[in-house]
């Protein structure tokens, strides 16, 4: 059976719902703190995307680490231009991180599991049409080169 | 398809107690659609797009009252977000100590 993470009567289930908070919270801020500083837009530093590497076409993650790296320094127009459905989701992201600690701290009960099954199955669309459409040749405006 | 109108309610095959309209009582399993956005634009692995579609359909089976096929759906979501995370972290590592051994990290470009 499913449990409530913020009922009272379990606090250790609220103890280990903390820490997984916790470590999330602090890997996120190191990943940040290295992407900040360890250039991708040089060859060498991270792996090429494996899906690049052994089809030769872009997947929807492709350029999300220059695209992240961008908004780290405050290139909102360069992360756009190197992967904008990465761009757009992040808020979502972040929005989640909120109402997980929200709900931690008894705030709220919300999570993306109260998204409507059909917003879910558009997500899906949406991130199949973009692998797509980021390979049709010409259309640079959305693939990552 | 698992979204739309839910079918009429099961007679009850798991022995969960129902609610109204056939949905099973307290919140569904976690759907981990976040990890599943993560693993798909971060890890650069496809695995995540399997995880968005296992992530869709919890809801719909919990509002049918489907309650083993949400944990199911809701736990390969997970698994694959899961893989696909490993299999970025492990590929990253591979690539970190063939640059520290074999030294062939100038050559690879990102």
């Amino acid at each position: 059976m499913s449990i409530e993470v913020n009922a009272p009567a379990q606090p250790s289930l609220l103890r280990r719902g903390v820490v997984r908070f916790s470590a999330t919270t602090l890997a996120a801020v190191a990943a940040a703190g290295v992407l900040a500083t360890v250039d991708p837009n040089r060859p060498g530093h991270y792996p090429t995307c494996p899906f690049l590497w052994a089809t030769g076409y872009y997947c929807p993650g492709c350029g999300s680490l220059r695209a992240a790296h961008d908004l780290l320094h405050g290139d909102l127009a360069g992360a756009l231009h190197r992967n904008p459905l990465a761009v757009i989701l992040l808020p979502t992201v972040l929005a989640a991180w909120v109402f997980w600690g929200l709900r931690l701290a008894g705030r709220t009960t919300w999570s993306p599991t109260n998204i409507r099954p059909g917003w879910i199955w558009g997500l899906f669309a949406v991130v199949m049409l973009y692998w797509v459409a980021r390979n049709i040749p010409g259309w640079t405006w959305l693939s990552p080169a | 398809m698992s979204y739309g109108t839910p079918p009429p309610p099961p007679g009850g095959p798991y022995g969960a107690p129902q609610a109204y309209g056939g949905q099973p009582a307290g919140p569904p399993p976690a759907n981990n659609l976040v990890w599943a956005i993560l693993t798909t634009l971060f890890c650069c692995l496809p695995l995540g797009v399997a995880s968005i579609v296992f992530a869709a359909q919890v809801n719909g089976k919990w509002a049918a009252g489907d309650v083993a096929g949400a944990n199911d759906s809701a736990r390969k979501a997970k698994q694959f977000a899961m893989w696909g995370a490993i299999a970025g972290v492990v590929v990253i590592v591979l690539y970190i100590v063939l640059i520290a051994v074999i030294g062939i990290g100038a050559s690879t470009n990102n």
